[in-house]
């Protein structure tokens, strides 16, 4: 083949590459399939510690995304819902951030895992007994840095309508009665897109268990932080959702029927079960298959791109 | 209901075919949605600033909640109104004359901001500066390599080891161990090395220092890279869902 | 009145809805006015200082509080023993009070956006510029959006006591229009909007990324291990000849050529000291930056 080919490859209509990207992911959709996987430490870590907070202490979800990333922070969203629900822990919700629309999506995405519970006849969540909205907070670090310094003057005066109708000082709600101080929470979990992460570990990682969840794009920001134990355990992007759900339903270092293990996490000392009840494969096993093929093609992209290149530079020095 | 639901979703579609249709070129669909999307974002800000921001944070501080059922009164603090003309102060902006009062809400945040960093520092990264003290000397010459936690019963299959003895193998730095954290010390030093001093250096062990740590970043931003692209793919992958799965409710 | 005994009131926090709060918050917001007033009567040599005053102050804020000694074991209604005390619980009791000068103030900002977007769209319609036609359609939206917003938030605030309408069986046209609005065009155009980020990479990396150089190999190498260490099935494979492997030769060493535990190894040994060693670097930017702003030495920040 000669230097022109190599040539017209390299510079091949864009439009071609959009196409071939649509009709794959398309596809992919289709593949739904369990597909085995090595969970990551940093995900292991974070459901064993999910799976073994203390029920009675409630939970901190610090949410800032919007449905720009919904492929990856809603999965990590309804996938920390459906544990703290399935295990009965309450928790108490806010965003910080300044994207406005961060905290309705999530009062959106507790409504429909609600009604997913609804429908398979599970305690549905109610407001102010079991969880608590906080609205958003459009400056992280003065939100962060107010719960440092005293979360009962942070969320002072704040209220909750309760079930029956009367609005309850959300201190005295079944949420966050005994709650005196950040240590008083079982966890943090920040499910984020944007650096929010960074301003809770400077704030709060003395003073909670701090968590995360994040896009692919943050994740990697995560790592140092998990290797000195600030976090203590992050799920990072569609393939940390993924390996949430595979734990979910397997557990970790947990004999199934005929003693198989699915999960072998050296790092985890002991048996941590799965869910149990309610739905554990979900939206990002329905994406997984598909971020094979994804990734597939863009590695194939990059290879035949430089297959291309040396090819007609090697075509052209024959030439000459 | 489901009829509202199929129409919602219609409606979504829509848009995302318009949006998408800018791939293939500019378009009057694409800007036809694009103003619709610039519109609805500005509107919902509009809405979410009082409803979810200053309603609670600002208002209802300045103004005080009256006792009701068992929640005591919360004091009206009037000294929040004081916020509105500085806030006012940056749609100064707007003017020719004065907008350098812009700068002072501004002012205030970055001043809050900075006030914080020196504290943030420590707390941010005095964990790290002592998570990245490895020990680089094995404590061990048993094995070059950790060994594994398991061994074979006689019929071959892997058996787990008692937990003291997997215990005593965790406790340990065996040799290569050792040298991972030596590379791990050596990366930090190298790559915060051609970090922090972007300048000609001079000496042959110092350029060639920073050229390993110039290696040793894109290491970094290879994984940001890859990292990235899983992040984009699920964007698009769940756009594909939202219209095979959600609309046409095909694959579920 | 029992209620009422519990909370404490003080010059600063009175009781709700009383006239002398009413009265207290006019005169405060005129006078805070008259203060922007004079402001812009300020001669240019003092508008720098203006500035620079309201950073100090607000940067000396947080400064004190760390540096200030911490009063311990505070309980409520405790008095200070001296002035430094004194001081210290100040600091304390005031830290919820300026975080919310921050959010308060970033909403305010927040407006400034929107502000901008209407008066460029307004001055395209008044001028019949090219395209203005959009420029309605974009207000149009924008107030139809506000319109069902806040509409439905009154009727979710306060004519909803038992929360009937967080149910959608009970909604009425005003949340059907909200929704429909919000999440069923607003947020799924956000969404396909960030999607086609996806489509430009893909096309980027077909063409543009190319082994040129010794940091685009090492760049590549390294991407490449974490985009196969995403691969569960891929991994699943290697691992399961690798298991094969283990099982004939007794030999747990070979463990270690799994694909998870290279790109494992890769993470913790160099991705992880490598991002950390930028993320350091960035760190001592923004407390240099800080400094500068804190003290006015940053020229073109806040500096008038």
């Amino acid at each position: 083949m000669n230097a022109a080919f190599w040539d017209k490859l390299q510079k091949v209509d864009r439009r071609v590459l959009y196409v071939v990207l649509v009709v794959l992911t398309s596809i992919g959709l289709f593949l739904k399939a369990e597909i085995p996987v090595a969970v990551d430490d940093s995900s292991a870590d974070f459901y064993a510690k999910l799976m073994k907070i203390d029920p009675n202490k409630p939970v901190v979800v610090q949410t800032d995304w919007t449905i720009s990333t919904r492929g990856e922070n809603m999965a990590h969203l309804e996938c920390l819902l459906r544990i703290l629900m399935t295990r009965k822990i309450k928790f108490v919700y806010y965003s910080a951030t300044s994207d406005a629309p961060a905290f309705q999506v999530a009062t959106d995405v507790i409504r429909h895992i609600n009604e997913e519970r609804k429908a398979m006849n599970l305690k549905v969540y109610e407001r102010g007994t079991d969880y608590i909205g906080l609205g958003l907070f459009p400056n992280a670090e003065g939100a962060n840095e107010s719960m440092r310094n005293d979360i009962k003057k942070a969320w002072g005066g704040r209220r909750v309508r309760m079930p029956d109708g009367n609005e309850t000082d959300i201190f005295q709600t079944p949420v966050l009665k005994g709650v005196n101080s950040m240590g008083d929470f079982g966890l943090m979990v920040v499910v984020t897109a944007s650096d929010t992460i960074d301003f809770a570990v400077q704030r709060l990682n003395d003073k909670v268990e701090l968590t995360g969840m994040a896009t692919g794009v943050i994740a990697p920001g995560m790592l140092p932080y998990y290797q000195a134990r600030q976090l203590k355990g992050f799920a990072g992007g569609l393939k940390g959702c993924y390996d949430m759900e595979y734990m979910m339903k397997h557990g970790i270092n947990h004999p199934e029927e005929g003693g198989k293990i699915y999960v072998n996490a050296g790092k985890i000392v002991g048996e941590v079960p799965p869910l149990g009840s309610g739905k554990d494969l979900a939206r990002a096993t329905q994406y997984y298959a598909d971020l094979h093929i994804a990734l597939s093609l863009l590695i194939f992209a990059v290879v035949v791109g430089n297959v291309a290149m040396f090819a007609q530079k090697k075509a052209k020095k024959g030439a000459e | 209901m489901d009829q509202y639901l199929f129409i919602k979703l219609s409606v979504g579609v829509f848009f995302t075919i318009g949006l998408y249709s800018v791939l293939y070129k500019e378009n009057k669909f694409y800007r036809f949605c694009e103003h619709i999307f610039l519109g609805l974002a500005a509107g919902y800000s509009l809405v979410a600033i009082w409803t979810s921001i200053l309603y609670d944070q600002w208002w209802l501080k300045m103004t005080g909640v009256p006792a009701e059922g068992t929640s005591k009164m919360v004091p009206g603090y009037f000294m929040y109104a004081v916020l509105l003309p500085i806030g006012l102060c940056g749609y100064m902006v707007m003017s020719k004359k004065h907008n350098w009062m812009s700068k002072i809400p501004i002012g205030v945040i970055l001043g809050l901001w900075s006030g914080q960093q020196v504290k943030n520092w420590w707390t941010q990264y005095g964990a790290q500066i002592y998570g990245s003290m490895q020990p680089v000397i094995p404590t061990t010459w048993s094995s070059l390599s950790r060994p594994a936690l398991y061994t074979f019963n006689e019929a071959g299959a892997k058996v787990p080891l008692s937990p003291d003895a997997a215990a005593v193998i965790r406790s340990n730095i065996y040799a290569t161990q050792a040298l991972s954290n030596f590379i791990f010390v050596v990366t930090l030093v190298t790559a915060l090395s051609y970090f922090l001093f972007n300048f000609e250096l001079k000496g042959k062990f110092l350029r060639s220092f920073n050229t390993v740590g110039r290696w040793l970043l894109m290491v970094g931003f290879g994984a940001l890279f890859g990292s990235t692209v899983m992040a984009r793919f699920a964007l698009v992958i769940d756009r594909m869902s939202f219209i095979w799965n959600e609309w046409l409710k095909l694959g579920r | 009145m029992e209620l009422l005994a519990q909370a404490r009131l003080t010059f600063f926090g009175m009781t709700p809805n009383s006239p002398e709060l009413w009265v207290k918050i006019i005169v405060t917001f005129i006078l805070g006015l008259g203060v922007m007033f004079a402001f812009t009567k300020a001669p240019i040599r003092a508008r720098r200082m203006i500035v620079f005053s309201f950073t100090f102050a607000s940067g000396l804020f947080y400064i004190l509080l760390w540096l200030w000694p911490v009063a311990v074991a505070r309980e409520p209604g405790t008095l200070p023993n001296n002035a430094v005390e004194g001081v210290a619980f100040w600091l304390d009791d005031a830290v919820p009070r300026i975080a919310d000068v921050a959010q308060i103030l970033t909403a305010f900002l927040l407006g400034l956006g929107i502000m901008s977007l209407l008066t460029v769209h307004t001055q395209r319609i008044r001028r019949k510029a090219q395209d203005w036609k959009y420029s309605v359609l974009l207000m149009v939206s924008l107030v139809t959006m506000v319109g069902f917003g806040y509409v439905d938030w009154i009727q979710k605030k306060f004519q909803d006591p038992q929360g009937k309408l967080l149910e959608m069986a009970n909604w009425g046209p005003v949340q059907y229009g909200q929704d429909l609005l919000f999440d069923g065009a607003y947020q799924q155009m956000e969404a396909a909007m960030f999607s086609m980020i996806a489509f430009f990479i893909l096309s980027a990396a077909y063409r543009a990324f190319r082994v040129r150089s010794v940091e685009s190999t090492v760049l590549m190498a390294s991407a490449l291990i974490l985009m196969l260490s995403l691969m569960g099935a891929l991994d699943f494979i290697w691992t399961t000849g690798i298991n094969n492997l283990v099982a004939q030769t007794h030999n747990p060493f070979l463990d270690n050529f799994k694909i998870s535990e290279v790109a494992g190894w890769v993470k913790s040994t160099l991705q992880t000291p490598s991002i950390r060693a930028i993320e350091f670097g960035v760190g001592l930017g923004a407390v240099a930056m800080g400094l500068r702003i804190w003290l006015g030495l940053e020229r073109g920040g806040v500096s008038a």
